[in-house]
C-alpha cells in the first residue's frame, strides 16, 4: 500500500504546477459576484415585467376592454389618454431597463470595494425611483382620467348635479371617499406587487452591503 | 486602507491558488465542478479573511478554511455515493516517462482516492502535501492520535477498493 501511495505522492508533486492560473481579475470578479449575480436578477425581472404588463394589456386592455369600462361618453378620451399614457410609459421604462443594465455592467467588472458599495446604493436608488415612478405615474393617470370623468361622464355628471341640487354633503363624502379608497388600495397592491417582486433582491443586496461594510473598517 | 487590504488579499491568493486548485482536484471531477468549487472558496477565504490577522502563514490558513469549504459543501450536496465516471485526463499530463503500468496503477489510486468521503479525502490531501500529523490534526480540528487513526484506516480503506 505505502509503494502505491508514494507514487500518487510523487505524481501530484509532478502536476503540482500544471492548473491554469486564474488572474487577479478574476479573483475580483469572483468575490464581488454575489451582488452581480443579484443585480442581474434585478434586471432580467424588470425586463420580465416590462414584458408581462405589455403582453396583458395587449390581450385584455384593448379598445373593446376600454369602450365597455368607460361607456360611450368618454370613451375616445380614454382611449387617447391611454396612448399617450402608454407611449410616456415605454420611454421611461425603457430607461429604467438601460440603467439596471448599467448598473449590472458595472458591478460585474469593478475591481474595488469601495466602488462596489457605491455602486450597490446606486442600484438601490435606481429600484426605489422605478417603484416610486411607477406608483405615481399610475396615479397621475388615474387622476386625469377621473377629471374626464367629472367633465364628460353623464353618469358623473348626474351625481355632481344631484349634489348641487340637494346641497348633500354626504353624498359628495361618499363619493370622494369611495373614489380616493379605490385609489389607495391600487397603489397599496402595486406597491405590495413590487415589494414582493424587487424587496427580497434588494434586501440581499443590503446584507451584501452590510458585510463590505465590515470589510472595509 | 480599504485598498490595501482587498489588494493584499487578491494578491496572496493569487500566488496560493495552487492550494486551491488541488483541493479542487481531490473534491471535483470535470471543469466545471472544479471552477465552481474553485469560485466558493474564493468567496469564503474572502469572508473569512478580515478574522486573519496573520498570526500564521497565509498558506497555512488557506488550506484550513479552503478544506473546511469543500467538507462543508461536499456535505452538503452529494450525500449519495459518489458514482460519477472520473476523467482521468484532466489529472494525468501524459508524461512519457511512465510506464504503462506504473500508469495504470496511479489512474486506480486517483479512481480509488475519489470514492473516498469528504473528511478521508481532506487527509488523503494533508498526507499528498507532506504535512505533519500535528498540523494535519491542527488543521482539521481533530486529534493528533484520532489523525494518525484515521489514516490508517483509510490506507486499508484504499487497500480494500484497490484489491477486491
Amino acid at each position: 500500500m505505502m509503494e502505491e501511495l508514494d507514487l500518487l505522492k510523487k505524481d501530484w508533486k509532478k502536476n503540482e504546477n500544471s492548473f491554469e492560473q486564474v488572474s487577479e481579475t478574476s479573483i475580483y470578479k469572483m468575490i464581488h459576484k454575489r451582488s452581480s449575480s443579484i443585480v442581474k436578477l434585478i434586471l432580467i425581472i424588470s425586463i420580465l415585467e416590462f414584458i408581462l404588463w405589455n403582453v396583458i394589456s395587449f390581450f385584455f386592455l384593448g379598445d373593446g376592454y376600454i369602450k365597455k369600462k368607460y361607456g360611450n361618453d368618454i370613451f375616445k378620451y380614454v382611449v387617447e389618454i391611454n396612448t399617450v399614457y402608454n407611449v410616456i410609459n415605454y420611454i421611461v421604462v425603457a430607461c429604467f431597463i438601460y440603467l439596471f443594465y448599467k448598473n449590472y455592467k458595472r458591478i460585474s467588472t469593478t475591481t474595488s470595494t469601495k466602488q462596489l458599495m457605491n455602486d450597490i446604493l446606486k442600484t438601490r436608488r435606481t429600484v426605489l425611483y422605478y417603484v416610486w415612478f411607477n406608483i405615481l405615474f399610475f396615479v397621475f393617470g388615474s387622476l386625469v382620467i377621473l377629471y374626464v370623468q367629472l367633465n364628460y361622464d353623464s353618469k358623473y355628471l348626474k351625481i355632481i348635479e344631484k349634489i348641487h341640487q340637494d346641497n348633500s354633503n354626504l353624498l359628495l363624502l361618499k363619493s370622494v371617499g369611495i373614489v380616493l379608497g379605490s385609489l389607495l388600495i391600487i397603489v397599496i397592491l402595486i406597491w405590495l406587487f413590487y415589494k414582493l417582486l424587487y424587496g427580497i433582491l434588494l434586501r440581499k443586496l443590503n446584507k451584501n452591503y452590510k458585510e463590505l461594510e465590515k470589510i472595509d473598517l | 486602507m480599504s485598498e490595501s487590504l482587498e489588494q493584499s488579499f487578491v494578491k496572496q491568493l493569487k500566488d496560493n491558488q495552487n492550494i486551491i486548485h488541488k483541493i479542487c482536484r481531490l473534491y471535483t471531477s470535470g471543469e466545471d465542478a472544479h471552477k465552481d468549487l474553485f469560485q466558493e472558496i474564493t468567496i469564503q477565504l474572502w469572508k473569512a479573511f478580515p478574522k486573519f490577522r496573520g498570526e500564521s502563514k497565509f498558506s497555512t490558513w488557506a488550506y484550513r478554511v479552503a478544506l473546511n469549504t469543500a467538507i462543508t459543501l461536499y456535505r452538503k450536496s452529494t450525500r449519495s455515493i459518489s458514482t460519477v465516471e472520473y476523467e482521468s485526463r484532466s489529472f494525468f499530463i501524459s508524461q512519457e516517462d511512465y510506464n504503462s503500468e506504473e500508469e495504470e496503477q496511479l489512474k486506480l489510486m486517483y479512481q480509488a482516492v475519489h470514492q473516498l468521503n469528504d473528511i478521508e479525502k481532506a487527509l488523503i490531501f494533508m498526507y499528498l502535501e507532506d504535512k505533519d500529523y500535528t498540523e494535519i490534526a491542527e488543521t482539521l480540528g481533530i486529534s493528533e492520535v484520532n489523525a494518525r487513526v484515521k489514516m490508517n484506516r483509510i490506507k486499508g480503506k484504499l487497500k480494500k477498493i484497490l484489491n477486491p
